[in-house]
């Protein structure tokens, strides 16, 4: 899938001098406005335009989905080395920094973590969870996956909320969707997408179950729906579980739905207030006993 | 209780409002080049662990990379959540590093040494006792305890990259592009430091290609 290309991104090596490097230090994109480029399904731009196949002129350029498959050639393994270098110099800047600033924060995180949040996010690398929530390490448990999404059966969320909630007690759980997601344009789209398709068809259900309501919205309404939807039915899921069900019960755990604008940088939270019959429902259905 | 519960979240909104305004005022453009798009050149696998948040450790800014974390940094071969994290950041972001970070003191690894039945989490930190049997000879030559303990985790980080490289995804971009290139690391709790456990990428490559080789496989998933 070829789409629009920024230019390399500018010498790691450069930005590690600089402890507060910023995101504007970034190189000009170089344009390429005679490559030709599919658009691709995850394209949040457009999302209802996914299903599309049609080639498009490069877009102007802009941090959007970087890739290509003639510019990144010369993006290889040689130039990766510096890159790498640079990362374990950023680690080590960070280090000192925080050490600095907290003194008594690398020998408590040595001892043990006592987070009272578990997050369950998108690994869309603009939703950085500690970085958002201005939180500390130590302070947040975290499960990511594409188009946060979950499956009841998921073995890795599954371990990661039980874990959370059973043994580290967290008080706070998190779901938490953002605008422009991927996974979200990707199955508002018609494209196969491999190993993807089955790990996305949870919002094709949801899309199944919403189409009027969806096809009724403008494509970017459409996504922001889908979003928010998926991030109610995704909180189905962890009350369906018995340790968050016990928690809630035994503690006052408490659960809830956000959404994350990656274009403000601001975090909402979605009313999920379940009406009481809802609630006698699910507990006849899903509190277990031991 | 309850008060106390609401107080903690209305500090979550409140850092949150002040980390955007931050941002914002350093630069005014943040946002907006953000909602634009992503292009990370990271793919960073780690631990759920609240104690190694991905972005703090390798001091990078949002936008920059792709996260994927569950217990114990495992790459699962049959686990569908972990495979389409790497399928879409191989193929539809065009990553140029995968990093799995693993980290000393990893709870889920401790308790994959504890001879207890731990309910659902048994299938999953089962991954872990593998890696055990699979380096038993030099793992049960270590006498100190927290020594073996430590180099497991080290082996288990090693084993993920292994998982990593055994897809299609990352086996055919490196061969049409030279990357994405995989690492692996361990997070030191104790002092903030990465470790780089300085994998022979190429190296394990090929010796994975020997049984698992699918580069040439015509299929795309």
């Amino acid at each position: 899938m070829a789409v629009a290309r920024l230019a390399p991104r500018p010498g790691f090596l450069s930005r590690a001098t600089s402890a507060a490097w910023d995101i504007s230090s970034r190189r000009p994109a170089v344009p390429c406005l005679s490559i030709r480029v599919t658009r691709s399904p995850f394209s949040t731009s457009s999302p209802l335009s996914c299903a599309s196949h049609k080639s498009t002129t490069a877009q102007p350029p802009s941090n959007a989905n970087a890739n290509s498959n003639t510019a990144a050639k010369t993006d290889s393994a040689s130039s990766s080395t510096d890159r790498y270098a640079s990362c374990m110099k950023l680690n080590q800047e960070w280090a000192a920094q925080t050490a600095r600033d907290h003194p008594d924060l690398f020998p408590t995180l040595a001892t043990g973590q006592k987070p009272q949040i578990l997050w369950i996010g998108c690994s869309d690398s603009r939703c950085p969870e500690t970085t958002l929530l201005g939180m500390q390490p130590g302070d947040v448990f975290v499960h990511r996956n594409i188009a946060n999404v979950l499956h009841p059966g998921d073995l890795s969320s599954s371990a990661v909320i039980e874990y959370a909630v059973a043994h580290l007690g967290v008080n706070h759980v998190i779901l938490c969707g953002h605008t422009a997601c991927g996974g979200v344009a990707a199955a508002l789209g018609n494209k196969q997408l491999g190993i993807l398709d089955p790990w996305l068809l949870p919002l094709r259900q949801v899309r199944e179950r919403n189409l009027a309501l969806l096809e009724s919205l403008s494509p970017q309404e459409a996504a922001l729906k889908l979003v928010e939807l998926n991030v109610r039915e995704g909180l189905n899921v962890i009350k369906q579980k018995g340790a968050v069900l016990d928690a809630i019960e035994k503690r006052g755990l408490q659960v809830h739905g956000m959404i994350y604008d990656v274009g403000s940088g601001a975090l909402r939270e979605l009313n999920t207030e379940d009406s009481e019959e809802a609630i006698k429902a699910r507990l006849s259905a899903f509190k277990t006993e031991a | 209780m309850k008060r106390y519960l609401q107080q903690s979240l209305e500090h979550i909104f409140k850092n949150n409002k002040q980390w955007a305004l931050s941002k914002k005022g350093a630069d005014p453009a943040f946002f907006e080049k953000l909602a634009a798009g992503q292009s990370p050149n990271y793919l960073y696998i780690g631990c759920s662990d609240s104690r190694v948040p991905a972005n703090e450790i390798m001091g990078l800014e949002a936008g920059e990379v792709f996260v994927h974390r569950n217990i114990a940094n495992l790459v699962p071969n049959v686990d569908l959540n972990v495979m389409s994290v790497i399928n879409y950041a191989v193929r539809h972001l065009q990553v140029k590093h995968i990093i799995v970070c693993g980290h000393y003191n990893c709870g889920g690894v401790k308790a994959a040494l504890t001879p207890a039945d731990l309910g659902l989490l048994n299938p999953w930190l089962r991954n872990i006792r593998d890696v055990y049997r699979l380096h038993e000879k030099e793992l049960d030559g270590i006498t100190d305890e927290s020594s073996r303990y430590n180099r497991l985790i080290e082996l288990n980080v090693m084993e993920s990259c292994r998982n990593i490289i055994k897809t299609a995804a990352v086996q055919q971009s490196y061969q049409d592009h030279q990357y994405p290139i995989v690492h692996g690391w361990v997070f030191d709790l104790g002092d903030g430091l990465l470790k780089d456990l300085n994998i022979d990428f190429e190296g394990m490559l090929e010796d994975v290609k020997k049984i698992y080789c699918l580069s040439s496989s015509p299929n795309r998933e």
